[in-house]
């Protein structure tokens, strides 16, 4: 049977050459893959949330990618592109260089994972000298004091886990107990809208609003429902309800606001106009700094970010 | 009233949870009858069960006063959905889980086990329901009241009411995440009950199968949700809530082969991984609902966040000083090539993947205090650290059929047969298509462990053993399952191509050999969106032509743009067509089109993989009834490679 | 003997230590992450030492020439802009009265027009009033990647002897003009 092992040996040696070539042939940079992806999977889109160059769909990443394309087709590689991507754009364009201090937590934690798990796995196959047999001190059923105390002790833990429970509710959700105590029904709705308008559904947290002006017309809760209906893109249902508060209260900087804000598109001079009213009116507004902004030139960031119209309360969060 | 009952069965619960609670505790403490305790566990149940219905009979008759229903329901959505909405926003899905959670407590109430063991095991099950109907009863109780009533309400989360799979992809998860509190459970339960503990692995690993497979199928289900729904051209993100499942998976998965190994048994090694497991599921939790991540599928901030970062703490705290006080068991030194080394390597591969997966998926809010940007991780830190390690895993998962041999020679000699096909693979896909090396080195490792499953079905068959056959074949299953798995992921990131391109009516794109061409597009309003589709034509190159048509859905409440995908799934890959934008004059459309090959390999694999844990789970329920359990003999890990899932 | 070993804290072994340390460690790192960031500071970046503009010549929209390395000894503003750029369409109007009004003190406007179809750009030329506006074309996006730029608009104030001294994400304010721009055309 010597023939047969010496056979199989070197079926085996010609299948290692073979696939050992094949590795070889795959190192190299695959053609496979699309190398200007390969690239932009590695850059950070610097208009985006978290996407990469590769797979983001804003204007700025489909230039980059152009970008890419040109470099790999002048014949730069991989390594040149990212370092000319970093001259312009600074070492955050990298997807895989979050930070250079803490990014060592990024391969440290995995490695000393394994070589913790590696010295207890030969700790459990060659254990060192066998050791005194050891005592297993919990194996005896407990005696009546022990266990009294244990007892004790458990049923205080509960408790004291339920009380926690309750005692962190009270201090951490003070809004949500805020709704509860009223009992005034348009405070909560009132209440429940703004919910509505923290999940930015502003839809629905308009309807709510409606729904507690119908019962109760009250300025500010006005001004809030234009605040959403500006969110929810309806400029002119905006408009609407702050030229409602305006019309008994010329001067509410908020109404000032959102009506300016709701007429950008539609009458940008008007727009211009009524904003620039909103900062003579209220120079210290909370949204005033934004606003003089907007009417050095009306407007700012590119369409991915609307400009900031969340409502003041939200601001002050 | 309805929001009335509600709170009460909260509130009933949260003492019922108390209660049954200490009662388990005197069982352990001082032998006391297990009936009252037995009792209180169903009654939480009970409340558990009330209070799920409470809500939703609230939301299937729109009772607007509950503000579960107020924020989350809406009288324009469809039955089905509405029913599922119990679980698409943050406060119902905790109820959810407590229904879930109180039912493995009751099955574990159900089941005779030594008693001591038995009573520590239900106070820490019983104690996790305590904390979480504490928190659903205080911190996120749905049932509050709104006054006055809205009309109508806004309907959940427009992502959730897209596919039917919502119906079931979060139960499923649920049951997989919260089964593994019964290993846990026991794993805290053994070093307290003395001589009574030593069964505590033979008496987890059923529970642990099955939520095992649970959790398997859940994240299987999830990733096919991904593709088939949401539509942005993959299956797997690397997004926190994916990784939040895949953790314990993985622990979970080293838990069940280390108690296989005799060595690895006494040394801890269960016990560690047990308990590793439901904490991660507590700190996927904790991740995800709190909203200290941000993801595609995270719910609102809530105050929750502090509370659950706590629990999860006390748990780490209490599961460390009650684990860490069991003494290492009497040393046996196993052969260095057996089965025994193979399970540890692939334990200390797993944790170490996961290591990788939890430290990328918690660095932002790592980084932030440490002084550094909060930036996520992107999928290359995945694929520079999981993947490889996941193909070594692969490597050694082929090793151990033959490691089961004793003889070294013969051993060896069952590795020529597997060993070459795997060579042959690498060479023959290597030097035709060069796939790229990981995906290479996966191709052959996934030959090599399929090849050596393959010759090992008939030993398996022929082998006497009291229980039946499929369960048997358990292991043999989910390990073909993985593999496949592993081809379908490394065929589709190698081969998948996709390009995109802003098509006129009757341009065409073209990607590998497939070609579509634009037919026309048609805009159409809906009650809670304005939705356009795009018609192509599709040409494959045999001639056959489909209609693909891709959709976009605004959805205005939450300005956000849906694509639905066109998937035209074939036997060895897909063609899948997204539609990204429309020209305002419909004129114009930008198509992105992808040719995925082998992705069906990925959701048979995954539907394998779960299917040889439910088998094992069999098994090892119909073992653990034959012969009574032996209480005062050291347990000897589960009949050695007899069914389990190796 | 058992007295002894019940007395020892079993717990204080090495592995169960440092796992609880870590808890520790990990536990007050996280619950610091979970305070809300600190607000960003999107807006405005910081001017540094001028770095040297990167090159920018080519035929302009009207068929002229245009390059930057000829307008040494004058203050350019170069801004980057798009038809589809809503807040651009808002801010070319005060960027072209700058230029009138500043020219005879040096100052130059160019326009980079990323991404975008002549026809639009025509039409948003005309209907902002900024039809004399220099604009260089970039069909593709790619000169204004090579300036680093992150969004449209954006505008760069490259002063008189080419470097970039202050550039301005999103849209330029008249006090931007007024506080970067105004002190270089002085002397």
């Amino acid at each position: 049977m010597k023939w047969r092992g010496a056979l199989t040996a070197l079926a085996l040696t010609a299948l290692v050459v073979a696939a050992g070539a094949g590795l070889a042939r795959s190192a190299g940079d695959s053609p496979g893959q699309d190398p200007v992806r390969a690239v932009a999977a590695g850059l950070r889109c610097p208009a985006c949330q978290g996407e990469s160059v590769a797979d983001s769909r804003s204007p700025i990443a489909a230039a980059m990618r152009q970008v890419v394309a040109d470099q790999l087709a002048q014949g730069r590689d991989r390594d040149e592109i990212r370092r000319w991507f970093v001259q312009r754009y600074g070492a955050d364009v990298l997807t895989d260089a979050p930070a250079r201090r803490t990014e060592l937590l990024l391969w440290g934690v995995p490695l000393a994972a394994l070589l913790g798990g590696g010295y207890a796995a030969l700790r459990t196959l060659r254990p060192r000298a066998p050791r005194v047999a050891p005592v297993v001190t919990a194996a005896a059923a407990p005696n009546a004091r022990t266990a009294g105390r244990a007892w004790r002790a458990m049923s205080v833990g509960l408790f004291a886990l339920v009380a926690s429970v309750a005692v962190a509710t009270y201090h951490l959700d003070r809004p949500a107990r805020q709704a509860a105590a009223p009992a005034d029904p348009i405070a909560v709705a009132v209440q429940l809208a703004r919910d509505l308008e923290a999940q930015h559904r502003y839809d629905a947290a308009a309807r709510m609003y409606r729904e507690a002006l119908r019962e109760r017309p009250d300025d500010a809760v006005q001004l809030r429902l234009a605040f959403v209906l500006l969110q929810a893109g309806d400029t002119a249902g905006a408009t609407g309800a702050a030229r409602q508060v305006l019309a008994h209260a010329p001067d509410s900087p908020d109404g000032l606001l959102v009506l300016g804000l709701a007429e950008r598109t539609s009458r940008p001079a008007e727009a211009e106009r009524v904003l620039r009213r909103f900062l003579t009116v209220a120079p210290e507004h909370q949204a005033a700094a934004e606003i003089s902004r907007l009417v050095g030139g009306v407007n700012r960031v590119d369409a991915t970010a609307p400009p900031d119209t969340r409502s003041p309360a939200q601001r002050s969060r | 009233m309805l929001a009335d009952l509600g709170t009460v069965s909260l509130t009933v619960g949260l003492a019922g949870a108390t209660l049954t609670a200490l009662l388990w505790l005197r069982v352990a403490l001082f032998a006391a009858p297990a009936r009252p305790a037995r009792l209180g566990t169903a009654v939480t149940l009970a409340t558990a069960a009330l209070a799920c219905g409470v809500l939703e009979a609230a939301l299937v008759r729109h009772d607007f006063s509950v503000r579960f229903v107020a924020e989350n329901g809406g009288r324009r959505v469809p039955l089905y959905y509405t029913v599922t909405s119990l679980w698409s926003a943050l406060d119902g899905s905790l109820l959810l889980w407590l229904l879930v959670l109180a039912g493995y407590a009751a099955l574990l109430a159900r089941r005779r086990y030594p008693a001591r063991l038995h009573g520590y095991a239900m106070v820490v099950v019983s104690v996790v329901t305590l904390f979480f109907f504490a928190l659903s009863s205080f911190a996120a109780n749905p049932f509050r009241v709104v006054s006055p009533t809205p009309a109508d309400g806004p309907g959940p989360n427009p992502l959730l009411q897209q596919h039917p799979a919502m119906g079931v992809h979060p139960p499923l998860l649920y049951a997989g995440y919260i089964g593994l509190v019964v290993p846990f459970a026991f794993a805290l339960a053994a070093p307290l009950a003395g001589p009574d503990g030593r069964g505590w692995l033979r008496a987890a690993r059923p529970w642990a199968l099955v939520a095992w497979a649970a959790l398997t199928a859940g994240i299987g289900l999830g990733a096919w949700w991904s593709y088939a729904v949401l539509g942005w051209g993959g299956y797997w993100a690397w997004d926190p809530v994916e990784n939040a499942s895949l953790l314990p998976w993985l622990t979970a998965t080293a838990f069940l082969h280390t108690t296989l190994a005799r060595a690895a048994e006494r040394a801890g090694w269960p016990t560690t991984l047990a308990c590793a497991s439901f904490l991660l599921v507590l700190l996927g939790t904790f991740l995800t609902r709190s909203g200290a991540v941000s993801s595609v599928h995270g719910f609102t901030d809530s105050p929750l966040g502090p509370m659950l970062l706590g629990f999860v703490l006390l748990a780490v705290v209490g599961a460390t000083v009650l684990a860490g006080r069991r003494p290492p068991g009497p040393v046996a030194r196993p052969p260095v090539l057996s089965r025994g080394t193979a399970v540890l390597i692939n334990g200390v591969l797993l944790v170490t993947i996961a290591a990788a997966v939890l430290i990328g998926t918690i660095f932002p809010l790592l980084s932030g205090p440490l002084g550094a940007a909060r930036v996520s991780v992107g999928p290359d830190y995945y694929q520079r650290t999981a993947v490889p390690l996941a193909v070594v895993v692969l490597l050694v998962m082929g090793m151990t059929p033959a490691l089961r041999v004793r003889d070294r020679a013969a051993a060896a000699r069952r590795l020529v047969l597997p060993g070459g096909v795997a060579l042959a693979t690498v060479a023959a896909v290597g030097l035709l298509s060069r796939p790229g090396l990981p995906a290479l080195t996966a191709f052959g490792a996934a030959a090599f462990v399929l090849v050596g499953l393959a010759r090992e079905v008939p030993d398996r068959l022929r082998q006497p053993g009291p229980h039946r056959r499929p369960s048997r074949l358990a292991g043999l299953v989910a390990h073909a399952g993985i593999a496949l798995v592993a081809v379908g992921v490394a065929g589709s990131a190698a081969y998948g191509r996709d390009t995109e391109r802003t098509l006129r009516t009757g341009e065409t794109i073209r990607v590998a050999d497939v070609t579509a061409r634009l037919v026309g597009v048609d805009r159409g309003g809906g009650d809670d969106g304005m939705s356009v589709r795009a018609r192509l034509r599709l040409t494959a190159p045999d001639g056959a032509a489909r209609t693909a048509t891709p959709a976009l859905r605004y959805h205005p409440a939450r300005d956000t743009a849906v694509a639905l995908p066109a998937i035209d799934t074939g036997l060895l890959r897909d063609t899948y067509v997204t539609l990204i934008a429309v020209a305002p004059d419909n004129g114009s459309a930008t198509v992105r089109l992808a040719v995925n090959p082998l992705v069906g390999l990925l959701w048979a694999g995954g539907g394998l993989t779960a299917l040889g844990g439910l088998l094992a789970a069999l098994g090892a329920t119909r073992r653990r009834h034959r012969p009574p359990v032996p209480t005062h003999r050291p347990a000897r890990p589960a009949a050695l490679g007899s069914g389990g899932v190796r | 003997m058992t007295r002894r070993t019940l007395r020892r804290p079993d717990w204080l072994r090495a592995g169960p230590a440092v796992v609880l340390a870590l808890t520790v460690a990990v536990g007050t790192l996280v619950a610091l992450g979970l305070r809300p960031p600190a607000t960003s500071t999107a807006g405005d970046i910081a001017a540094g030492t001028p770095v040297p503009a990167p090159a920018l010549s080519g035929v302009t929209l009207d068929g002229g020439r245009f390059d930057l390395a000829a307008a040494r000894g004058h203050v350019v503003l170069v801004n980057v802009f798009a038809s589809w750029c809503g807040p651009c369409r808002d801010e070319l109007p005060l960027l072209v009265d700058a230029e009138r009004r500043w020219a005879p003190r040096g100052l130059r406007l160019v326009g980079l027009n990323i991404r975008d179809g002549t026809e639009a750009v025509r039409a948003l030329l005309d209907e902002t009033g900024a039809t004399a506006l220099t604009v260089l074309r970039d069909p593709d996006g790619t000169r204004a990647i090579g300036w680093g730029v992150r969004g449209v608009p954006e505008t760069f104030l490259v002063d008189r002897d080419g470097g970039i001294i202050d550039r301005q994400r999103g849209v330029v304010t008249r006090q931007w003009l007024e506080q970067r721009v105004a002190p270089l055309l002085a002397g």
